[in-house]
């Protein structure tokens, strides 16, 4: 199963013009439980598909809000020359496709 | 007595629940007008919008602009303000003209003074700048009391000659000290976007917790509900918690849907550092009402031994250019990584012959890696692509001469298996390059600790 399949939010944004947050949101506690205890969600995962270290990616389970973040940094600040997504808001598509 | 003396009075005379009601996380870019009036049937104590963020980019700050139109801004401010004077409540504005420094504030304040004359209101109002102080702030970087944020690099003195722009993200306080000065609107420069909900309650002596954790829902309105919107919200705030309810009855303020509110544009969900504390959402909790009010208790805020005002700056990096293209030719897709950059240094020995390389050009290829951060190889190619060559030069009429240079050699230039040779690119329109205007990064992302944090942020009071 992928991460869009059974997630009801995947988006990004900025946190701050030097990093992105991923915030992955669940419908209900089961769901949300079943992402939380999978290998498949990993620092190593993500750090993979953004070309990060995984020391570098921060994940927060935040079972109150049904959610997991994921924080990492911009390889380029916001703004700055070579800047891709100003907002942040294009950068989710690499987590769609992780296999739990 | 004006508006914020009359409610600050009120309430400390017979203590009862503060109702307060996010107008607009981003005034400028409209207030749908049936929730807002059902706000104000609400008999709200304060409204309050956030206008600015830091997401747009350095561009506003640094040239002094609006993100919003001056005829939508004109009209968000004019429906808060009749409101606001006609409740004879506390209008409380923050981060004015999208990133709040003086040219921003000025030119807010001068739609509000115009819109004062227009309507017949008067009104006293604070005007609070958040513009730094260079002198001071050169001090402060010697003295060691600047650090960067997020891995930013430390500031230099030269950062802070060359910079643009810079500003201060107010807290609560100035906001505070307005609200005592009795007056009926507060503008604001650059503002936490807490400050501007927090102010009046923790002025009533609500708790801080509770007050900010409030602060930081409404300010984006009706984002915390299902489904989430801009449409105003009411928070009704007592000394244990607070009840959330969109002003869109088809918006619902759930449990879920609020606790969830806390991750957004947040880098820890359970944590948001203020300029003068901490809040912690550790034990926050989070209850139903009714279908669509959720009941919020259970923040905790530390105040900070060391207050800190986090600092925002953009310097100017020169005059960007830009040509836009598309391209449906499989050979070209295929190739257009190894491909463009030739192009480019074909248009830097033409423009370079008896000019220094004094640009920067750049290539995005939509469609095969121009929005994401880390594209994996071996994706399959898509039958057309987008491409945006962008220039950032010293002058404007160099970066045109770049672009313009790069639209005609990269239309032309050959390559491996070329098959149409009659040119590589379509334009939807031509010209096709556009000069774009002033281009500017983000210099100062820095924390700047001080002692007495009020001092940054000067309150001035007018009478309209």
């Amino acid at each position: 199963m992928k991460l869009s399949d059974i997630a009801q939010v995947i988006r990004s944004k900025n946190a701050g013009p030097r990093r992105l947050t991923f915030d992955i949101m669940f419908g209900s506690d089961e769901d949300y439980r079943r992402v939380a205890q999978s290998p498949g969600l990993s620092a190593e995962t993500i750090g993979g598909l953004y070309g990060v270290p995984a020391s570098e990616v921060a994940i927060f389970p935040y079972p109150v809000g049904r959610a997991i973040k994921v924080v990492l940094a911009r390889k380029i600040m916001a703004g700055d020359p070579g800047d891709f997504d100003v907002y942040g808001a294009q950068q989710h598509a690499p987590l769609l496709g992780i296999e739990l | 007595m004006s508006a914020s003396g009359r409610i600050l009075r009120e309430i400390r005379a017979a203590r009862r629940p503060l109702r307060v009601l996010g107008a607009s996380g981003q005034l400028g870019y409209g207030v749908p007008t049936p929730a807002f009036e059902a706000g104000l049937a609400r008999k709200p104590d304060m409204i309050g919008c956030d206008m600015g963020s830091i997401d747009i980019g350095p561009t506003y700050l640094g040239k002094g602009e609006m993100a919003t139109s001056p005829e939508s801004t004109r009209r968000d401010l004019r429906k808060v303000l009749l409101a606001a004077r006609s409740l004879d409540i506390p209008l409380i504005i923050g981060s004015a003209g999208s990133a709040g420094a003086a040219a921003h504030l000025d030119a807010t304040l001068d739609i509000v003074r115009d819109i004062a004359r227009t309507e017949g209101l008067s009104f006293r109002m604070a005007v609070i700048r958040a513009d730094t102080d260079r002198a001071m702030l050169i001090e402060a970087v010697r003295a060691g009391k600047v650090s960067g944020l997020d891995d930013m690099p430390a500031l230099t003195e030269q950062d802070v000659h060359d910079a643009a722009n810079i500003v201060g993200q107010m807290g609560t306080g100035p906001f505070r000290r307005a609200l005592e000065a009795d007056v009926d609107v507060i503008i604001a420069g650059r503002a936490c976007d807490t400050g501007i909900f927090a102010a009046l309650p923790t002025a009533l002596g609500f708790p801080t917790g509770l007050s900010v954790h409030m602060a930081k829902i409404v300010e984006c309105a009706s984002l915390c509900c299902v489904p989430g919107g801009r449409d105003s919200i009411l928070a009704i705030l007592d000394d244990e918690g607070f009840v959330l309810e969109s002003m869109n009855p088809d918006r619902a303020a759930t449990p879920i849907s609020v606790a969830a509110h806390s991750l957004y544009e947040q880098s820890d969900p359970y944590t948001v550092i203020e300029p003068d504390g901490c809040l912690d959402l550790t034990d926050a909790q989070y209850v139903a009402v009714d279908a669509r009010r959720a009941r919020v208790s259970g923040a905790a805020w530390k105040d900070s031994t060391d207050p800190t005002i986090k600092l925002e700056g953009a310097t100017k990096i020169g005059e960007r250019a830009i040509l836009l293209c598309g391209s449906a030719d499989p050979r070209f897709i295929a190739q257009s990584k190894d491909l463009l950059p030739k192009v480019a240094i074909v248009v830097r020995d033409l423009v370079c012959e008896d000019t220094p390389e004094d640009y920067t050009l750049r290539f995005r290829v939509y469609g095969v890696d121009g929005v994401r951060m880390n594209v994996p190889p071996g994706e399959a190619m898509p039958g057309e692509v987008f491409i945006m060559a962008e220039c950032i030069a010293p002058t404007r009429a160099r970066a045109s001469e770049v672009v313009r240079t790069c639209k005609q050699f990269l239309l032309h230039y050959g390559y491996p298996g070329r098959l149409s040779t009659a040119g590589n690119i379509a334009f939807p329109f031509t010209p096709p390059e556009i000069s774009v205007g002033p281009a500017y990064r983000f210099s100062v992302y820095h924390l700047l600790h001080v002692d007495d944090v009020d001092a940054l942020f000067p309150v001035e009071i007018e009478t309209t």
